[in-house]
């Protein structure tokens, strides 16, 4: 992982000021950077967003496939995570410097979305048994400075609120055999539930407290942090400590308590956001990339 | 690659003929107080335990588990030299922790080469277990730690972190604490401690259950830190910490037989000569 | 006597009050706590407060550490350095091969700038040593031969026999007679024991 080199002092003054609830750069604990969230940015896929988190920069496109679906649930389709760490982000990830950092933010979004609650996957399916959607999330990381986990699950949830899969129908040639017969309209598309999508909150623990979107420098005073992946009504979907302290048991449930106010209190502005982006069409700003 | 034309290859993708049984017959979820693997524990009740050291003569120090079905194996090498001498910080030692299943482990075939299921096991183990080892004692140097679940029956990775652990602390490695793992299953209003295969298979006839979901755990008991916290499913934040806080009281419970296995490793050694 | 009492990593055996911290333990707001599974030893070292300490039956895993007297055999030499391997840390034998250099300046107290690591070290010697460092990233444990008691104290001839040290910079061959140059140590009986 992308890491800075902290001193001593550093480190007291960081420790200090999150004790008296205000961090280097003015903030108060649960209080997030500057988020810009942009949609529909590339034009090759059926559904992406650039979220900007302060200084973290990351890219989601989603592409959509017709698939088979998983023979053990015929009658559901199924999302593909990958996490690409290029060096774009920091000369570490060079090579297969990011490989390892890639395939743990990968597994984290398998884990955080592998329920039946997050996103309908029923409604992926084309014909069961045969034929379903499978959406490719690809999350490019650009800028790294901490706190990806809450940087990409915004900016997944804002691509696949984004995402139009085309409408198909399937019809019946007089063999008996099926076929898959898509919309002529390109604008005749459906639409990806995405309201229960949860977005991940990490806190980490600095001294006796714990803050939400750490920088870098404030991960590098932190032992452990507590990753929470949280829907809009404050359901938990997922919850891993990452880092290489412990914790102890109090402050994990006041960690989980905070995350979930935290993380509730993410969607509605995200949703707002979102929904303004796409009732101003094609008439919004284009921002682009590193805006 | 060459394909031996005089073998009839099997379908790339097979699977198993008992996936496809109806679920009823399987189902047995804990009704009462009785749980599934029809022994005599309540739902607050971990799988009976049974542990030994040092069996791999090799390793520097290994453990054995067996809870239940669960069989894991864990040997620990080194402190050795470090391979990647890239690593910055030399004034600390290196964990390395790798968990495998044996292709045989699981309902399905498994293949041999790790799959990303399991590097992030291997994650998870190293995140419970790098709290609890002093690592500054052993500057420039590694300790490997390899887990193999010979048999799963549930949730492997809570019984491998109390067998790394075991196998560490055999090994005579410097530890600030044993680490113990623990796994509760939250249905509804129910939990299940140290749930089997069955347990934590979700319901597949399509009823959804609200606040269903796992949360695996371990405790350094000592100290009373966790050092490692995994759930997933969907749940309260409620619920959460009652999963948390019986997974706690799990480990508690655990505690006891691991401490007398290990004591009973070294009361195997004779004593260190008085002078 | 009672049976020795017995603990496992994290246990708390004391208070600092009572006792000093010795091997096999760690301190935590000023309790002493067992790090390894073993028996719990209770000595006085003439100090005022006796020393707590754990030890697990079979040694315990040393590491090369700064200061540490160590036997290795060399592997290869260059005009620049020695390469050896670390066998054993005081008497203990090491599980695992570490490796280990002796660079030229290293070799000998006097006249450093006039050492000839090939007269002084062959490969296959055994050679007694003292860690000076633990090395940086790219380096390995650096060793030192500049006391009169370190050096080699094993070595074979060109012709196979075991030599006998004849001075300090010279050894013999005691079937062809042949006078090789090394950096040989006076062995001291205390390090006699490994």
């Amino acid at each position: 992982m992308a890491t800075v080199q902290v001193s001593e002092a550093e480190k007291l003054y960081v420790l200090h000021g999150v004790r008296d609830d205000l961090r280097v750069d003015g903030r108060g604990c649960e209080d997030y950077r500057h988020v810009e969230v942009e949609t529909d940015v590339v034009s090759n896929t059926d559904g992406s967003a650039k979220v900007s988190l302060g200084h973290t920069n990351v890219l989601v496109g989603v592409k959509a496939e017709i698939g088979k679906p998983k023979p053990m649930v015929p009658d559901e389709g199924y999302l593909e995570f990958f996490v690409d760490c290029s060096a774009n982000a920091t000369p570490e990830f060079e090579g297969r410097g990011g490989e390892g950092l890639g395939i743990e933010l990968s597994n984290t979004l398998v884990k955080v979305f592998s329920n039946k609650h997050c996103l309908d996957l029923k409604s992926l399916c084309i014909s069961p048994g045969e034929n379903c959607w499978v959406l490719y999330v690809d999350v490019l990381l650009l800028q790294c400075d901490g706190n990806l986990f809450d940087a990409i699950s915004m900016a997944i949830k804002a691509a696949l609120f984004n995402t139009k899969i085309p409408k198909v129908h399937i019809c019946e040639d007089e063999d008996g055999g099926k076929e898959i017969e898509l919309s002529d309209d390109p604008y005749d598309c459906v639409r990806v539930n995405v309201e229960n999508i949860p977005c991940i909150v990490t806190l980490c623990k600095i001294g006796h407290r714990h803050v939400v979107d750490a920088t870098l420098q404030e991960k590098a005073c932190s032992v452990a942090s507590l990753l929470i992946s949280v829907t809009h009504t404050g359901m938990v979907t997922c919850v891993r400590k990452v880092g290489g302290g412990s914790l102890d048991p109090e402050s994990i449930f006041e960690m989980t308590e905070t995350g979930k106010r935290v993380g509730k209190a993410l969607h509605a502005p995200l949703m707002e956001l979102l929904q303004k982006e796409e009732s101003l069409g094609s008439k919004r700003q284009k921002v682009g990339f590193l805006g | 690659m060459p394909v031996d034309r005089r073998r009839i290859r099997g379908p790339d993708e097979s699977q198993s003929p008992y996936h496809f049984i109806s679920k009823e017959s399987q189902k047995c979820l804990a009704s009462g107080d009785r749980r599934s693997d029809d022994s005599q524990r309540g739902p607050l009740d971990i799988r009976p335990i049974f542990a030994r050291c040092g069996l791999n003569s090799q390793a520097k120090g290994s453990a054995y588990i067996e809870a239940g079905n669960t069989k894991i194996i864990c040997s620990v090498y080194g402190p050795r030299e470090t391979e990647r001498k890239d690593e910055t910080d030399m004034k600390s030692g290196r964990l390395v922790a790798d968990m495998r299943f044996a292709p045989f482990a699981c309902h399905k075939r498994g293949a041999w080469v790790q799959g990303n299921e399991e590097k992030d096991l291997s994650l998870g183990l190293l995140e419970s277990l790098r709290p609890g080892v002093c690592l500054h004692k052993y500057p420039r140097s590694q300790i490997d730690v390899c887990v193999m679940v010979l048999e799963s029956d549930g949730p492997a990775l809570s019984h491998a972190v109390t067998c790394a652990s075991l196998a560490l602390a055999d090994a005579g490695i410097e530890m600030y604490d044993m680490v113990l793992g623990c796994t509760v299953r939250h249905t509804g209003t129910t939990q299940l401690l140290d749930p089997t295969f069955s347990e934590v298979q979700d319901d597949q006839d399509g009823v959804f259950v609200e606040n269903q979901g796992s949360v695996t755990l371990s405790l350094m008991p000592n100290m009373n830190q966790v050092s490692g916290l995994q759930s997933d499913g969907v749940m309260e934040q409620e619920s959460l910490k009652a999963a948390v806080q019986a997974c706690i009281e799990g480990c508690y419970k655990l505690y006891p037989v691991i401490q007398h296995t290990l004591l009973k490793t070294v009361r195997k050694n004779a004593p260190p000569s008085e002078n | 006597m009672s049976p020795m009492k017995l603990c496992v990593p994290g246990e708390r055996l004391c208070s600092t009050e009572d006792c000093i911290p010795g091997t096999g333990t760690y301190l935590r707001h000023g309790y002493i706590f067992a790090s390894l599974a073993g028996y719990v030893l209770r000595k006085n070292e003439g100090e005022e407060l006796p020393v707590m300490s754990v030890v697990k039956e079979t040694e315990t895993q040393l590491l090369p550490d700064v200061g540490a007297i160590v036997t290795c055999k060399v592997t290869s030499i260059n005009p620049r350095f020695a390469k050896v391997h670390i066998l054993y840390v005081g008497s203990t034998p090491l599980k695992d091969r570490f490796r280990g250099t002796i660079r030229k300046e290293d070799v000998r107290a006097t006249e450093k700038d006039k050492v000839e690591t090939y007269k002084s070290f062959r490969p296959g010697d055994i050679v007694l040593a003292k860690v000076i460092s633990l090395g940086d990233v790219q380096s390995n444990y650096l060793l030192t031969t500049a006391e009169n008691e370190l050096g080699v104290v094993v070595a074979h001839s060109e012709a196979g026999a075991q030599m006998v040290p004849v001075s300090w910079c010279e050894m013999q061959c005691p079937r062809t007679h042949a006078k090789e140059f090394r950096k040989v140590a006076r062995v001291q009986p205390e390090y006699l024991q490994a």
